[in-house]
């Protein structure tokens, strides 16, 4: 039990990418089934539906990050793998915006992205609005990105 | 920078020129028919939505026998060949092909009449294959399965439901019917879910028979006059016959593929008439002439008259569009700029007060989306894949040609992006030589800084870029203002805004915190306070403003008291800037994953592990290129329609749609 300030930190890693991953999945899977409804009945729009059903899926990639950027940190991808439990906790702490706003803003992107993909489907020229919808609810998916990034950054300089 | 002026053209010319004058107008495709001139007793619409009708449901046929031609004979198309766009024919190419229209209206008659068959008969396959599997259980019987008995017996054929013996069978019938003694009860075959009888019984026990079978759920066989066997013959034969229909008549579609060019053009020919139809109902006629009305592009104007002028006798006139009018809006750009017009296109055009935004969006468009993208092995990959295909596809239609030349300035800038910070495929560079050469201390140097390293430095240039763009947007809002003849406008909307955004931020730039958390020195007390006072100027500024349009002056205030709360949004919109950070972060950091997964596997694994490296790699970064171009293309549009557009741009304006040669496989060459 001597190293559980490691154990914390791979628990923040491991739940940015499960949880951001889980949200991306639900909502890629949604969008896809409303992109593919308009594809039986209009073969050529599928690479705008393409582009819209992807867009719930930035999510998943942003928890890959956080836990990507957490685990080498950590050491656990080579080098020093010695962390304090304190260490650990703040480690797991800044992973948590990226696992919650990405599980939750993934769904709600998705919602968004059906809505858009059956406005396409109405009226292909209005495409780029179409698009802005879902990248709105991505704003919030990014923020979190950046307020875990910059505390991963940050822990890693502290002296605790 | 520019929409292109309009002006309104009034042709009034001779009938007998009529087909020839549209044919022309429709292959200048410069004019925009707006008809406006009310009917009169001289001068009356024709309705020739009838014939127009008639030829777009023949283009329509084209289309679908075109479809069908797909199915049965599918083209050799490669992936590239979306970018083939149009074949290009010259004029007397046009005329002869003409002549095959009628031939090929002949195949796609014939083509729809086989592909009815084929579905007829695809539709009745299953029909008759459920028919001979209920015909199964019965081939066992020699009589025909209507057969009802001679004169003196009666014979029931039927179903009982559930696996029955004969004894069973027998006993369930003779326990309804004790009193009938010619009873004869027949198995012809059994399964779990029913037993096929016959049963034979004198004319005169047939009601009771019939009643008792009938308390049972005896079920009817299917119908047939013949005998089981021979049923199911004539029904096989029948299948047989449906498929040789299928195979003949899809060899004869296939054979007719090669029409299919031929078709196109019938396609095209019927569009191009369908639209000249439609345009013909809209023209003022009267006995001997006719009246186009027109708004047209301002410098074909004098060309098109002059040439108009020659050719035919007729009244050519122009004129400025009333002022009250929204003429429709055509963009006009250089090559830089151009590319970005499908971007303002999507939002929504200029209308006549607003300018065209294209060349600021356009310079925006190629930084913030290099920013995004940022490394320079995924920008040359990008550049080499555009420039290839505008090089080599020439047929390229117009919007796919822009697009592509979009991507170019994008792939360049992401390419330049990419040097800055350091980023060749991620950190390819130093993984390679470290993997393979054993030379860990090989590594490309980013020309300015690592994002990587110093995330709160490139988080402030984030900012900084993004006030500049939002500034530039209030400093297009002031142009705007300026354009319109209201200079106080651009002050009480502008101006103050500068004073009070730009006061605040050196304001904030003075305390200590703010700027060692953006890691940059502190301004000193003496701008802030100068910073201060301007903001405060700006803000009371805005606050006597912000309600102009109210007279009460306590109205006035409440109203510019909330103008001046919209403060809160610039600092949404600069924070939202940075989303340049978190995508350029991610390509990078997604490109690290990969390269050290194919590290992980090339170390001390020999040339398997060579190998291995490279195909990681070659997945790796596609996947890590389409999802993050998609991202950044995305991202990049938002920052332009919210945040910059938001600060300056409505648009409105109605697209300019000429009368032209809207076809869908070939183009006509100007041979003027």
């Amino acid at each position: 039990m001597e190293n559980l300030g490691l154990f914390f930190a791979l628990a923040g890693a491991v739940c940015s990418a499960l949880m951001a991953g889980i949200g991306s999945s639900i909502g890629v899977g949604h969008a896809g089934q409303a992109a593919a409804g308009v594809v039986t009945e209009d073969p050529s729009k599928f690479s705008k539906v393409l582009i819209l059903q992807l867009l719930p899926g930035t999510q998943g990639i942003y928890g890959l990050l956080i836990a990507f950027i957490t685990l080498t940190q950590i050491g656990i991808m080579g080098g020093d793998s010695n962390i304090s439990l304190e260490k650990g906790l703040l480690y797991f702490a800044a992973c948590m915006p990226m696992a919650f706003v990405g599980l939750v803003s993934a769904i709600q992107q998705a919602n968004a992205a059906v809505s858009a993909i059956a406005l396409v489907s109405k009226k292909p020229d209005q495409f780029g609005k179409a698009m802005i919808f879902p990248a709105m609810v991505e704003t919030y998916a990014i923020l979190a990105l950046l307020v875990s990034i910059l505390s991963i950054f940050g822990i890693a300089s502290l002296s605790i | 920078m520019s929409v292109l002026p309009m002006k309104r053209v009034l042709i009034c010319a001779l009938k007998k020129d009529r087909k020839e004058i549209l044919e022309f107008l429709q292959r200048q495709g410069a004019c925009e028919i707006h008809s406006t001139l009310a009917c009169d007793d001289v001068f009356m619409r024709q309705d020739k939505t009838q014939a127009a009708a008639t030829y777009h449901r023949s283009a329509e046929q084209c289309e679908q026998a075109l479809t069908v031609l797909g199915e049965h004979a599918p083209e050799k198309s490669g992936l590239l060949s979306m970018l083939d766009g149009k074949t290009a024919i010259s004029d007397d190419e046009f005329e002869e092909r003409i002549k095959s229209v009628n031939d090929a209206m002949q195949d796609v008659s014939s083509i729809l009449a086989y592909d009815k068959k084929c579905t007829d008969a695809k539709a009745e396959i299953p029909r008759i294959e459920s028919q001979v599997v209920a015909l199964e259980p019965w081939l066992g019987y020699d009589l025909p399965l209507d057969f009802d008995g001679t004169k003196a017996s009666a014979v029931f054929t039927g179903t009982l439901p559930g696996d029955l013996t004969l004894d069973q069978a027998e006993a369930m019938i003779k326990e309804q019917t004790p009193e009938v003694d010619d009873l004869d009860v027949n198995v012809i075959s059994s399964a779990p879910e029913q037993t096929c009888l016959y049963i034979i019984c004198g004319r005169k026990h047939e009601d009771e028979v019939r009643e008792a079978l009938r308390k049972l759920n005896f079920a009817k066989p299917p119908a047939s006059s013949t005998n089981p066997v021979e049923a199911k013959t004539g029904l096989e034969e029948r299948l047989g016959e449906l498929n040789n229909i299928l195979t003949t008549n899809d060899a004869k579609i296939k054979e007719l593929a090669v029409e299919r060019e031929k078709i196109r053009f019938a396609s095209d020919y019927y569009r191009l008439r369908a639209d000249k139809y439609d345009v013909l109902s809209q023209l003022s006629q009267s006995r001997v002439t006719f009246i186009v009305e027109a708004y047209i592009e301002e410098r074909y104007c004098d060309s098109l008259g002059k040439y108009m002028n020659e050719k035919f006798d007729l009244i050519f006139e122009t004129e400025d569009p009333a002022p009250d009018e929204e003429p429709p809006v055509a963009l006009k750009n250089n090559g830089f700029v151009s590319p970005v017009e499908s971007v303002v296109e999507s939002y929504s055009l200029p209308t006549k007060h607003e300018f065209d935004p294209s060349t600021l969006v356009s310079i925006f468009y190629y930084f913030l989306f290099g920013m995004m993208l940022s490394d320079a092995g995924y920008g040359i990959i990008i550049v080499i894949a555009t420039s290839l295909a505008l090089l080599k596809k020439k047929n390229m239609g117009e919007g796919m040609k822009r697009t592509m030349k979009m991507f170019l300035y994008c792939g360049i800038s992401t390419t330049f992006w990419g040097f800055m910070f350091g980023s060749f495929f991620g950190d390819a560079v130093n993984v390679i030589a470290t993997t393979f050469f054993g030379r860990p201390d090989i590594k490309l140097s980013p020309i300015w800084f690592d994002q990587l390293d110093s995330p709160m430095r490139m988080l402030s240039f984030c900012f900084l870029v993004g006030i500049i763009h939002l500034f530039v947007g209030l400093g297009a809002k002031a142009y705007g203002c300026f354009k319109n003849h209201d200079p106080l406008g651009a002050l009480y909307d502008c101006i103050f805004w500068y004073m009070l955004v730009g006061g605040a931020i050196f304001y904030l730039l003075t305390l200590p915190m703010m700027s060692s958390m953006l890691g940059i020195a502190t301004l000193s007390a003496g701008v802030g306070k100068v910073a201060g006072v301007v903001a405060i100027i700006g803000l009371i500024g805005v606050i006597l403003t912000g309600g102009r349009e109210s007279h009460n002056w306590f109205k006035r205030i409440l109203k510019g008291l909330y103008s001046a709360y919209g403060i809160t949004s610039w600092l949404s919109d600069i924070l939202s800037y940075s989303r340049l950070l978190a995508l350029g972060l991610a390509t990078g950091v997604i490109a690290q994953v990969f390269n050290k997964m194919g590290s992980m596997v090339a170390t001390g694994t020999g040339l398997i592990g060579v190998i291995f490296f490279i195909i990681i790699f070659i997945i790796g970064h596609t996947l890590n290129l389409l999802i993050n171009a998609l991202g950044a293309y995305v991202h990049t549009n938002r920052l332009e329609y919210v945040e910059f557009f938001g600060k300056f741009y409505d648009g409105g304006g109605k697209a300019f749609e000429p009368f032209k040669q809207n076809t869908k496989y070939f183009t006509i060459k100007e041979e003027l």
